[in-house]
């Protein structure tokens, strides 16, 4: 729905699990006020940005249009496929999938979440602009380039 | 020259990985540093360091290896001190705490658990136990999608009924893997996810917990549930596992100094 899934489908099954592990990274372990961190512009949005609030008029739109579509007779979808272990990372698995989610693609963390500040402050115009839609908000990015 | 570094662990750690690959681009080799019982997990600092994900990688590659034979108080990525000896100096100053916290995360790995909606199968969930909803929708669907307003209106209900679903799962989810695990700490909140927590596991206990996710994985088919692990405990260097479960929340932010 905001910046994080839209890392995730951008890059490919495998990289949901990366991005899971590169925010911890980025965001948890150990800080030591006698050392200097390298510089994060662009990464310190990620707490900030990705708080995009659920209620805003798009979302209300998309989801009004769900419901239309939905079937109610089939029955709510018993299995949501097969547990993610795709995704999943590993000690010792950890290096062969990192570098094929390497090569497959080149977009940086931090490209995406600059990506994602400079669209912060438009966030609001594109959310009164009644339209359907069936994709999920994330897909604004794409939209707006 | 600064040094970049990667983690702190003991000096007796089985394998610590010099010469392995670390970050920039070449990539500098990493170095060990000791000093008395500690020993940190170094390499030159590249000039112009950035957040890349080639960078990330290479910073949770190092620690992963590290973790893989022992116990490691992993960094934040992106650490980086003047030199060596301010990197040694930093260990002998504190070296009963990180000593202390060694011992204290010995055995055991960080598990992180995301987890979504199957939006399908919520919005299936939010219809079958709410009667207006169903009803607001069938009026919109027989009126050949319904007007702008009651579109807006029901998707208002509907925006608000999984929301209060998604916290009810939210804490569900934590219920049913905390007993697993020996400590636990929430992430930070997104619409990306409806629940981001964080499990200190034993490492002989881990496929008891791998069990439970699977349990609830069963339970509730309407979550995507995502598991990552085991990983170095990077939410758990501070404040100790001897915080009661679910209190550990914002620990990653606690400073060493």
């Amino acid at each position: 729905m905001t910046v994080v899934p839209a890392q995730q489908t951008g890059g490919g099954g495998g990289s949901s699990g990366l991005y899971d592990v590169l925010e911890l990274v980025l965001d948890r372990g150990l800080v030591i006020d006698a050392f200097v961190r390298v510089s994060l512009v662009g990464i310190e949005i990620l707490k900030i940005d990705v708080r995009v609030v659920v209620a805003s008029v798009d979302t209300y739109l998309r989801f009004a249009e769900a419901c239309n579509r939905l079937d109610l007779e089939a029955g709510p979808r018993k299995d949501p496929g097969l547990p993610d272990l795709v995704g999943e990372m590993t000690e010792s698995g950890a290096r062969g999938k990192s570098k094929g989610a390497l090569s497959g693609a080149a977009e940086t963390i931090s490209d995406a979440f600059k990506q994602a500040r400079d669209e912060g402050g438009s966030e609001r115009e594109t959310s009164s602009r009644p339209r359907a839609r069936k994709a999920a908000p994330s897909r604004r990015k794409e939209e707006q380039e | 020259m600064s040094t970049y570094v990667y983690g702190i662990t003991a000096a007796t750690h089985p394998s610590l990985p010099e010469n392995t690959s670390g970050v920039g681009d070449p990539p500098r080799q990493v170095r060990i540093l000791k000093e008395g019982a500690l020993a940190a997990v170094v390499s030159d600092a590249p000039e112009g360091l950035r957040p890349k994900r080639r960078e990330l990688l290479a910073h949770q590659n190092v620690l992963s290896e590290i973790g893989a034979d022992g116990c490691v108080l992993p960094m934040r990525f992106g650490s980086v001190a003047p030199d060596d000896q301010a990197v040694t100096g930093v260990l002998a100053e504190r070296a009963e705490h990180y000593a202390e916290r060694l011992k204290a995360l010995d055995g055991r790995v960080e598990y992180n658990i995301k987890a979504n909606h199957v939006e399908e199968a919520v919005l299936h969930h939010v219809m079958a136990s709410n009667p207006e909803i169903r009803a607001l929708a069938e009026s919109n669907r027989q009126a050949g999608g319904g007007t702008y307003e009651t579109k807006i209106q029901l998707g208002e209900m509907v925006a608000a009924a999984v929301k209060d679903k998604e916290a009810e799962d939210a804490t569900a989810l934590e219920r049913a893997l905390e007993p697993a695990a020996d400590a636990v700490s929430v992430g930070p909140e997104s619409t990306g996810w409806l629940a981001n927590v964080s499990f200190l596991v034993k490492r002989e206990v881990a496929d008891e917990f791998l069990a439970a996710v699977e349990r609830a994985r069963g339970h509730m088919p309407h979550l995507e549930v995502r598991v990552n692990g085991p990983l170095p405990p990077y939410s758990f260097v501070e404040p100790g596992p001897a915080e009661p479960a679910g209190t550990a929340a914002g620990g990653a932010d606690a400073e060493a100094g």
